[in-house]
């Protein structure tokens, strides 16, 4: 992997990290999304469609509303893609086992997201005052770029986000990742479906919406006896 | 004085600006840039070039809606201006208005949106992507996409054009019941999606499928743990370790 292949990772870091709040909101910044894309950017888009998978649903119920900064899963999504298609060549390790390892070093680091996303909305409370004033002084032109700066704060938070999972990452890959290889070669699909199932169960457990249990049950036993009788 | 009309270019230009409503987003006045910056083309229209202190001040207070449904305020406030330019007598003014609406429509869109729309769309992508199908972003981006963009577009015109009386569409348009059928839908696809892979779990070890009931309590423990307020990240933790430990151990 090149230099210009970190620079591209960084423009999707950006470009889907201000999907998630600032721009647009079309969900290019869902794991589900964000991961095939930089995978294919990268030259793997099933390794991205497998870490999207994996982390698609565990923070999806976590409503982006008003104050709430959920963790951020769109780095998670790009910076794991990127680690299992860069450090797991230089350590001759491939397949699902390392993108499963890749996922979950860098889980826990999305909550450097939050940091970072929380310094950018202070960030743009100084711009808010600064447009503010600009109004005030009779310059709409001035509001304008203040506002489009908010974008820039965003932009940032993101690129650090993400700089800190693939580097955080790759040193606790580098140096973890031979000792629990074996582990995680050996739980395979058992620890691949956990994190989806855990995703779903996290899903469900905040639905908040009346005979979710039921419902739950019913799809589950009717899906599995359908599936088993077939 | 007769009431200014908006050209399609002063629509359009409203509507587009709609996608960065929040990208100053802060925490002091939360949208309030984002607001005025949203309406801006509407009011050069209106005023021209010098837009009155007194309309500068009202519209670049505290704001914080559904970022869906900022162009369906915009587009009312911004006919509530013309009019009032007009000088015609206004039943509710714009400010008053914005105060009026935000919360409930933001309140309805996190909920049909981020509750609903999301979650069904980002489990039919799953349930795609789980037959190693590369369409499965394009599924999600488009069963959510369509009806996020219809939404910004007409909740525009319909604000623009029926003013006050959207609030009424909008209300026939019955959306939280709408919310409350696609969490419901939501929860049925989760409940398949966690068969499939108990199912395909068991076909991987060989056993029969009917082993993967012994899954369903496991999930019903977990949603409840997540009911309570237990951290997805704790749950990922503890159920990675455990299958590690379990695999290092056996």
């Amino acid at each position: 992997m090149v230099v210009g292949d970190y620079l591209l990772a960084g423009l999707v870091a950006m470009v889907t990290g201000l999907d998630r709040v600032a721009l647009v909101q079309a969900m290019i910044s869902r794991p589900l999304v964000a991961a095939p894309l930089i995978g294919w950017l990268l030259g793997n888009p099933l390794v991205g469609l497998e870490v999207g998978m994996l982390l698609e649903l565990l923070w999806l119920g976590r409503l982006p509303v008003g104050a709430a900064i959920p963790p951020d899963d769109t780095q998670v999504a790009v910076g794991a893609t990127v680690l299992a298609l860069t450090i797991g060549p230089l350590l001759g390790m491939k397949g699902m086992p390392f993108v499963i390892l890749s996922v979950l070093v860098a889980i826990p680091l999305g909550k450097f997201g939050q940091v970072f996303e929380r310094l950018a909305r202070h960030a743009n409370d100084r711009l808010a005052i600064a447009g503010c004033n600009a109004l005030m002084a009779g310059s709409t032109k001035g509001l304008e770029r203040y506002h489009l700066l908010g974008l820039a704060s965003f932009a940032l938070a993101s690129l650090a986000t993400a700089f800190v999972i693939i580097l955080v990452g790759s040193f606790v890959l580098y140096s973890l990742a031979p000792l629990l290889i074996g582990a995680v070669r050996e739980a395979g699909l058992s620890l691949q479906y956990s994190l989806v199932l855990v995703g779903a169960a996290v899903l469900l457990g905040t639905i908040n919406v009346n005979r979710s249990i039921s419902l739950f049950c019913a799809a589950y036993s009717g899906t599995l006896l359908v599936l088993w009788l077939r | 004085m007769k009431v200014p009309c908006f050209s399609w270019l002063t629509l359009l230009r409203i509507y587009l600006r709609s996608f960065l409503v929040q990208a100053s987003w802060n925490f002091e006045k939360l949208q309030n840039l984002g607001f005025f910056y949203l309406i801006l083309p509407g009011l050069r229209s209106i005023y021209g070039d010098e837009i009155p202190a007194e309309v500068r001040q009202r519209h670049v207070s505290y704001f914080n809606t559904h970022p869906y449904f900022a162009p369906l305020v915009g587009g009312t406030i911004l006919r509530l201006e013309a009019r009032s330019f007009a000088g015609e007598d206004l039943a509710v003014g714009a400010e008053t208005y914005k105060s009026m609406v935000m919360a409930p429509f933001a309140a309805m869109g996190d909920a049909l949106f981020w509750g609903g729309a999301r979650p069904l769309a980002a489990l039919i992508g799953l349930l795609v992507a789980s037959q190693g199908s590369l369409w499965a972003p394009v599924v999600f981006l488009v069963l959510f996409n369509v009806p996020h963009l219809l939404l910004r577009g007409s909740g525009l015109m319909l604000g623009y054009v029926q003013e006050l009386r959207a609030i009424e569409t909008v209300q026939k348009c019955a959306l939280p019941d709408l919310a409350i059928r696609l969490k419901e839908s939501t929860t049925i696809l989760i409940g398949v999606l966690c068969a499939y892979l108990a199912f395909t779990g068991c076909e991987h070890k060989s056993l029969s499928a009917i082993w993967g009931f012994v899954l369903l309590p496991v999930v019903l423990l977990f949603a409840w743990l997540a009911h309570k307020g237990v951290s997805s990240l704790f749950l990922v933790l503890l159920t990675t370790s455990s299958l590690l430990l379990l695999a290092l151990l056996f």
